[in-house]
């Protein structure tokens, strides 16, 4: 039992971390109804920065600060020259493209320039070997402090959205670009901000999942971005609550797969379950099926 | 520039260039050293899957960022089979590319229910779900140490029926492979199959509307696309004689959509030129290789900024999609236009109705947009549905047509009941209609996009058409003997080989129109197809109007422009907030005080 208690607490701590990753896709998908395919490079450009900063004798939270700054203004250029362009010139297809190549340019450069090899992620959080004991259940102190940071984050997200004149413009742009500026809402920035708010967003998720694995290397962020996808997918896409939901739900079977099945399939898990609920119920748990207008 | 790209077209035009080209590799083969042979092997690969890539994406629409789980799959199963179960390298060969073709006819069910980038996610996922396996199933796969001693050149082990094949041989053999894919490929996009997926990448509700099951076209383009990759994937297990996960990682499935799109999607020549540039290019140019993720990221940022139809589109012309031969055969027959059907009088007014609407009703989450409206459209008449905005006219259209359900009621087509069905079966029964804003492939010449009509009347098997097959050309060359009549009437021959979106709007209507023309369809539903046309257009409209009148169809005609209505309709029915307020003539209707208090917004009171 105290097994399956342990499975399912980290599964929840991880899945709060897709989670937060589903949130950053969210923001861009309401803004713009794009998705940034390069999200998993800023999640590995904010944890290597770290590393950087902190190999070169700074404080590591310095390097985490620098990480994520990095991950917001980048996020924010993707929207620029990746997106905005293309999405006047093309087709839907277009941005997928252009955002999935600043995402591999990222990859590319860290793998030639830091090396393809791991880099050792320093603790930041406690050690790997902190814990608390909570009913029995031996339950790790960097796990449970993820969790805390991660569900704070949703929750303040979701207060900022509704409570907030920049949340409600948000949703505004959501709900139509058009009729936005027309209302004199500044459009433009509100995409931008959304993009750099994703990034950040995505440059945090990055630092907590590299403080749990312990390290962090080029090809880090690609199966993340799917993660964080398939935990808005099983929500419903643009669904804050449907993310959290989707990503703990994701974390669990995650564990549990790796736990009593084999952890060789702790990562096809995911990809299965993808295919499996775009197949079943696109609009996912919470969300509701959009109409198709002629 | 344009001349250029049209000697360019004249060129690769040649029938038997292909052929040319074939034979001097093959003899170039024997005479050059090992490592430009095993480079030239790898350019077939590439070839081969560039091409894979582009009939899904590039011609089907399907975006693909997983394909080179298709290129895992083949290439595991062929060395699986040989190594492990000892089947000889043909049949292994054979049973991997069915293996493949059959994951991919598997894999278009989830993923032909979704678009845009939740398929673009979908297609990373299975790239992603294939590697893993890779990996980690090790007592199939060999797990990260990887399968090696597969049948290879350089194993000297290569047994094909009975004779061991070194470098050149295998060389030869992936040669003639791929020449013949590109044969069959070719064939297939000049037919109505190919056009059939050009039809569901620009619009799926179009392609619904001409009766293309999209559903199907999209299990075959998977297939066809997986069976290709796969082929390639078998033949690089031959190639190497080693294979490790890592050589189908998320990377390579980014490598061969670069190779597309920078050749060109869409057309046949570009993705070779694609595979070519970057088989080379690692190759030859030290620096290339030393930051070739960093290259592709950035080709794939700037791409459709620089290049927007890669190389193909900047030095030829764009592939055509009728066989050449069956545009020849249609000039060699006959080809005085059909003489204009004999004005005749409306058919009488009591013969039994082609297409019966009962009591039919919609409502979308609680707002009622039609509310029992009945009516019948009998052969050889033309019914105006006229209305203020919203009154339900084209949501009427939508459920007739099979593109909603009814929320209540009936649809007769021909003694057949049809509501509720989807809208490609409706379409090949006979109903046609066409859209508020045309919708037509934006890449296709006028010709092609009338000939789309047609998809209804073809028979061809796939098999049949990928093989060019004598009765395949045949029934090509009559439908281009058909469009050119439409055309004719259309007044479109001037136009027959401009590409549709280089054409003012107005054209767009007449060959959406005359699309449904070429349908030959019973029913007709014309939702404002005068909207934004000039007087000169508006003649050709009508004329093309009787014309389906007078070959006996039932039109249902939307439509504001009164004048236009006015000239052409027999009949008339008003609706008003779903409901049907009059039936009649067109001058009992100018009269009609619930007609005139639903344009003009005058209270009932006032008239009673």
């Amino acid at each position: 039992m105290t097994f399956a208690g342990q499975l399912i607490f980290a599964g929840v701590c991880v899945g709060a971390v897709y989670a937060l990753i589903a949130l950053g896709l969210n923001l861009t998908f309401w803004a713009t109804r794009t998705l940034n395919f390069g999200q998993g490079s800023l999640m590995m450009l904010c944890a290597v920065v770290a590393v950087m900063v902190f190999d070169g004798g700074f404080n590591i939270y310095l390097g985490l600060l620098a990480g994520v700054a990095v991950a917001g203004v980048i996020a924010a250029a993707t929207e620029a020259i990746a997106i905005r362009p293309i999405t006047r010139l093309t087709g839907s297809m277009g941005w997928v493209v252009t955002t999935l190549g600043v995402g591999i340019f990222l990859q590319g450069f860290v793998s030639k320039f830091f090396g393809s090899q791991a880099l050792a992620f320093p603790s930041f959080l406690f050690s790997p070997r902190d814990y608390v004991s909570v009913l029995g259940v031996r339950l790790s102190a960097q796990y449970l402090i993820i969790l805390v940071i991660a569900l704070a984050l949703v929750l303040l997200f979701e207060l900022f959205q509704r409570r907030t004149a920049w949340g409600r413009a948000l949703q505004a742009v959501a709900a139509d670009q058009d009729l936005a500026a027309v209302m004199g809402i500044p459009v433009r920035l509100v995409v931008t901000l959304s993009f750099v708010a994703s990034g950040l967003l995505a440059g945090v998720a990055g630092a907590l999942v590299a403080q749990i694995t312990g390290t962090v290397d080029a090809a880090f962020g690609f199966n993340l971005l799917i993660f964080g996808f398939v935990a808005a997918v099983i929500g419903g896409m643009g669904n804050t609550w449907g993310a959290l939901l989707g990503g703990i739900f994701l974390g669990i079977m995650e564990k549990l797969v790796g736990g009593y099945v084999s952890t060789a399939a702790e990562q096809a898990i995911a990809f299965a379950l993808l295919m499996i609920m775009l197949a079943v119920r696109p609009e996912g748990l919470l969300g509701e099926k959009e109409f198709v207008k002629v | 520039m344009n001349a250029f790209r049209h000697a360019m077209a004249r060129i690769l035009g040649q029938p038997l260039l292909g052929l040319a080209v074939v034979v001097a590799l093959w003899f170039w083969a024997g005479m050059i050293d090992r490592a430009t042979v095993q480079l030239l092997s790898f350019l077939m690969l590439n070839i081969l899957l560039a091409q894979s890539i582009n009939l899904l994406t590039g011609i089907a629409g399907q975006i693909s960022l997983g394909h080179a789980g298709f290129f895992a799959i083949g290439a595991y199963a062929a060395g699986v089979l040989t190594k492990s179960h000892g089947i000889s390298v043909p049949l292994a060969l054979i049973l991997a590319v069915a293996l493949t073709a059959a994951v991919g006819w598997l894999l278009a069910i989830p993923a032909g229910r979704v678009k845009e980038f939740y398929l673009a996610m979908m297609t990373a996922g299975f790239g992603l779900l294939c590697f893993e396996i890779a990996k980690e199933w090790s007592s199939v796969t060999g797990g990260v140490v990887g399968l090696s001693g597969i049948a290879s050149p350089t194993l000297r082990n290569l047994k094909v029926l009975g004779w061991t094949f070194d470098a050149v041989d295998l060389f030869r053999a992936m040669l003639v492979a791929t020449a013949i894919v590109l044969l069959l490929m070719r064939n297939l996009v000049q037919s109505y199959h190919g056009r059939a997926f050009f039809a569901v990448q620009a619009s799926e509700i179009a392609a619904g509307s001409m009766g293309i099951a999209r559903g199907q076209v999209k299990r075959r383009a998977y297939a066809i696309s997986g069976a290709m990759a796969g082929l390639a994937g078998a033949l690089y297990a031959h190639l190497v004689g080693y294979l490790g996960p890592d050589s189908f990682g998320i990377m390579r499935s980014v490598e061969v959509l670069v190779m597309a799109i920078v050749g060109g999607m869409g057309t046949i020549v570009g993705p070779i030129l694609g595979a070519a540039l970057f088989t080379w290019l690692p190759e030859r140019l030290q620096v290339f290789a030393e930051y070739q993720f960093m290259v592709y990221g950035l080709i794939l940022m700037v791409i459709f900024l620089v290049l927007r139809r890669g190389i193909a589109g900047a030095l030829t012309e764009p592939t055509r999609f009728i066989a050449v031969r069956a545009m020849a055969a249609a000039r060699a027959a006959d080809t005085k236009p059909a003489a204009p059907a004999p004005a005749t009088n409306p058919g009488p007014a009591d013969r039994p109705a082609l297409l019966e609407v009962r009591d039919l009703a919609r409502n979308f989450a609680g707002l009622v947009a039609l509310d029992g409206v009945s009516l019948s459209l009998r052969p050889g008449r033309i019914t105006a549905l006229i209305g203020p905005n919203g009154s339900g006219k084209s949501t009427l259209v939508n459920v007739v047509s099979g593109i909603y359900q009814p929320s209540r009621g009936h649809v007769v087509l021909d003694g057949e009941e049809i509501g509720g069905k989807p809208d490609h079966m409706i379409a090949q029964r006979g109903l046609i209609r066409t859209f508020q804003d045309p919708r037509l492939v934006p890449s296709f010449t006028v010709r092609e996009n009338i000939l789309l009509g047609g998809q209804r009347h073809f028979r061809s098997p796939m098999l049949a058409a990928a093989l060019r097959w004598p009765s395949t050309l045949r029934e090509e060359a009559d439908m281009v003997r058909r469009a050119e009549q439409v055309m004719a009437l259309a007044g479109l021959d001037g136009v027959a080989d401009q590409i549709i979106d280089s054409l003012p709007y107005g054209y767009r209507r007449l060959v959406e129109v005359g699309r449904a023309i070429m349908a030959e369809p019973t029913v007709v539903l014309l939702d404002e197809p005068a909207a934004g046309l000039s007087e000169a257009e508006l003649g050709r409209l009508a004329t093309m109007i009787r014309h389906l009148r007078d070959t006996g169809k039932a039109v249902l005609l939307i439509e504001h422009h009164m004048d236009f209505v006015n000239d052409i309709v027999d009949d008339v029915v008003v609706l008003d907030s779903g409901r049907e307020i009059y039936r009649g003539d067109m001058r009992g209707m100018r009269e009609d005080p619930a007609v005139i208090a639903a344009y003009l917004g005058v209270g009932q009171n006032d008239h009673a």
